[in-house]
């Protein structure tokens, strides 16, 4: 994955454990700046052995990591340098996930070789969205589901997300939310 | 080819269509007109919402006149602005707009991907700037980082070099006890051959303690070198086969040695590196070969070019002139040649005459150029002599009566806080027939330099209160002709060395020792 994700991870558990946690992480998993370089491609092995070391850290297992950091990443991209990106895509959370793709298009013109998702809204109802989500990646379905948590939060909903199917190379999403304000 | 669209393809497609009817009266909108001018309604005329701006169609009547032509509307409220094209249809008039994409108005008017078309370039841009931006500054951040992991990288490397040096320092001093009363042990007859063995297997491992030490040496920066009066000719002498390899086959060298049995305090590979790193200078400025005169003189005067330092006070001292028949160098070459980094040749570190000036001031002496474009270089290397550096005239003020001649001669203040090193080394000194006071501070040897003269002070470089190059300094105000040698396992950049001092690094090697305690007294 990209050093981007790897700064985010970084962030988090900076903001979770504080400064040392991290150098700690490092020595641990034997990286350091280098390995955090935003456009520079890594092995996702080195990714997911970060996320490891992160989830033992922060006494979560990987599934329960994974979904806390999809949920991070949000708050993470929205107050960072992504922040104008982030806008740019949607101003509620149906069009936010309907232009999913078209953030990705940008992204992977931005950094070649990257494998990007597809997200397609195959059913939107009031406090309602069926999610289709295609990836070249597996294992990824917990990050995934608090990426949408993430986005529940930001537009100030409240909701939750649910796997409702997952076959080979797709799985269904059912978010179900509500206007916390209304 | 008719295409037929539903509204919501069209909306994908156009979010920001406008369709009016003949009379130019709202027909239809699209999603994002509908979003950002809730207030619109269908059946108003056109005029009532907008303004048309563009320069070639002046009112919208005249998109009756010039139907397929680009025009440009802002919206008398929200200040919406949109461009586009005009198709005429058969009841009216299809406005394909899309807004203007600046990114002032993007964050003006609360702008999102769906109010723009799926393949509309223009956004596609917005987005993936947007996207570069935010690499850009995550970039910048990464570099900052590295920069900081680097200086705290450095830092680190600077601890450990003085956590090293200091460890050295110790090690030493006991590897320096261990070695100096090993060799008192083997002058004690015994006829126990047992003993002897005994005393061989210390004195062996403690030499090969010595070399972790050099280690612990090498990893804080110190130069292991010992600093003693040598005799420039011998050097060049010795390695002359070498330095003829050095300027290659293509270049002729001539040696010219006549400073004789003159010696200047310097250290062997030193002295070494300096000759060889200025024929260097000299071959690379003969690519298609020439000529190098290397010559040794004795003279008196200034050993430095002006005489503005310290140490330009007037004394002999040894020249050495390397000589070259290369293309020489210009004023603005000549001026830079001395700087450190600064190279005139392509793959040049510019670090070979930087470390020869360094060298040779903190050995008391000077290097310098004289150059003209097409007459080659000569540069002048000088090294005071040493017992020009080290013994003034003796101070008859500071005779003692008490003393003979002889006595006075070979007097020696010792100078070491380690008393186990004090009291071998002022054995090994007495058995020698010198006349040793021993001390175990900087303070109790300035109490000695206060009663009596001394031949010799030799003294250990780190000790508390007051180093040695402190007290060397003090003696030779007080004693001007007095000898220093300075002996430290590790040499703290405080200790400043004075040129003409020599230097014995530790453990000693006693052979080593009294073999420059001999050439000076």
């Amino acid at each position: 994955m990209y050093g981007m994700i790897h700064r985010g991870v970084r962030s988090m558990v900076q903001d979770k454990l504080g400064e040392d946690a991290w150098f700690a992480l490092e020595q641990k998993v034997g990286i350091g700046p280098t390995e955090l370089l935003t456009g520079m491609v890594y092995d996702d092995t080195l990714t997911i052995a970060i996320i490891s070391e992160a989830a033992a850290r922060l006494n979560l297992t990987i599934h329960e990591c994974l979904f806390e950091f999809g949920r991070y990443w949000i708050e993470y991209a929205s107050r960072g340098s992504l922040a104008s990106a982030m806008d740019l895509t949607g101003h509620d959370l149906v069009s936010f996930i309907s232009n999913l793709d078209r953030l990705h298009l940008s992204v992977g013109m931005a950094m070649p070789g990257s494998r990007l998702p597809n997200f397609n809204v195959v059913l939107s109802e009031p406090g309602f969205l069926k999610v289709e989500y295609h990836s070249q990646r597996t294992g990824l379905e917990d990050f995934v589901s608090g990426l949408f948590q993430g986005l529940i939060q930001r537009f100030g909903l409240i909701g939750e997300v649910a796997i409702a199917d997952s076959t080979a190379g797709k799985v269904v999403f059912e978010i179900r939310y509500k206007d916390d304000h209304a | 080819m008719l295409v037929q669209l539903t509204d919501a393809q069209l909306g994908k497609l156009f979010p920001a269509y406008l369709l009016l009817d003949k009379t130019f009266r709202l027909a239809g909108s699209g999603p994002s007109i509908r979003k950002l001018l809730p207030g619109l309604q269908i059946g108003h005329a056109f005029d009532d919402y907008f303004d048309v701006i563009s320069n070639d169609v002046a009112t919208v009547c005249d998109i009756q006149e010039r139907p397929d032509h680009p025009i440009e509307i802002a919206s008398k409220c929200g200040n919406l602005r949109l461009h586009g094209l005009v198709a005429q249809q058969p009841d009216g008039y299809f406005l394909a707009l899309r807004h203007v994409a600046t990114s002032q108005y993007l964050a003006s008017q609360q702008l999102e991907l769906t109010d723009f078309g799926y393949a509309d370039p223009e956004i596609q841009a917005i987005m993936l700037i947007a996207v570069q931006r935010a690499m850009l500054e995550e970039a910048q951040d990464t570099a900052l980082e590295l920069a900081f992991e680097r200086q705290r990288y450095s830092a680190l490397l600077e601890r450990t070099s003085r956590v090293s040096g200091y460890l050295a320092h110790d090690f030493n001093n006991l590897l320096s006890i261990i070695s100096l009363n090993t060799e008192r042990l083997a002058r004690v007859p015994s006829a126990d051959g047992k003993i002897a063995n005994l005393t061989q297997i210390i004195g062996d491992t403690a030499a090969r303690g010595s070399e972790i030490s050099q280690s612990l040496m090498a990893l804080s920066h110190q130069s292991s070198e010992t600093l003693s009066a040598l005799s420039i000719d011998d050097i060049i002498t010795e390695n002359s086969a070498f330095l003829k390899t050095v300027v290659g086959s293509k270049v002729g060298l001539s040696i010219t040695l006549h400073s004789g049995s003159s010696k200047a305090v310097v250290s062997y590979n030193g002295l070494l590196n300096c000759v060889i790193n200025l024929l260097i200078n000299a071959r690379e400025a003969m690519p298609d070969g020439g000529h190098i005169s290397v010559a040794t003189t004795v003279r008196d005067g200034l050993a430095t070019k002006t005489d503005d330092g310290p140490e330009s006070s007037p004394c002999n001292y040894i020249a050495i002139e390397i000589a070259d028949t290369g293309s020489g160098m210009n004023e603005a070459l000549l001026s830079r040649a001395f700087e450190p980094l600064f190279s005139s040749k392509p793959n040049g570190t510019g670090l070979g005459l930087a470390s020869v000036r360094e060298y040779a001031v903190e050995m008391g002496g000077d290097v310098w150029l004289e150059s003209k474009p097409g007459e080659g270089t000569r540069v002048f290397l000088h090294f005071p002599i040493a017992l020009d550096a080290m013994m003034c005239p003796d101070d008859p003020s500071f005779e003692d009566t008490s003393f003979d001649a002889l006595q006075n001669e070979r007097s020696i203040l010792l100078v070491e806080d380690e008393p186990y090193a004090l009291e071998a080394l002022a054995e090994m000194l007495e058995m020698e027939g010198y006349f040793v006071t021993p001390c175990l501070s900087a303070a109790q040897a300035l109490e000695a330099l206060a009663k009596r003269s001394y031949r010799l002070l030799l003294s250990d470089i780190v000790m508390p209160q007051q180093d040695g190059a402190e007290l060397a300094s003090k003696a030779c105000i007080a004693q001007p002709g007095i000898r220093v040698i300075l002996m430290s396992g590790y040499v703290p950049e405080t200790a400043a060395l004075q040129p003409g001092w020599m230097f014995m690094r530790k453990p000693l090697a006693s052979s080593e020792l009294l073999g420059l305690i001999d050439k000076l007294m």
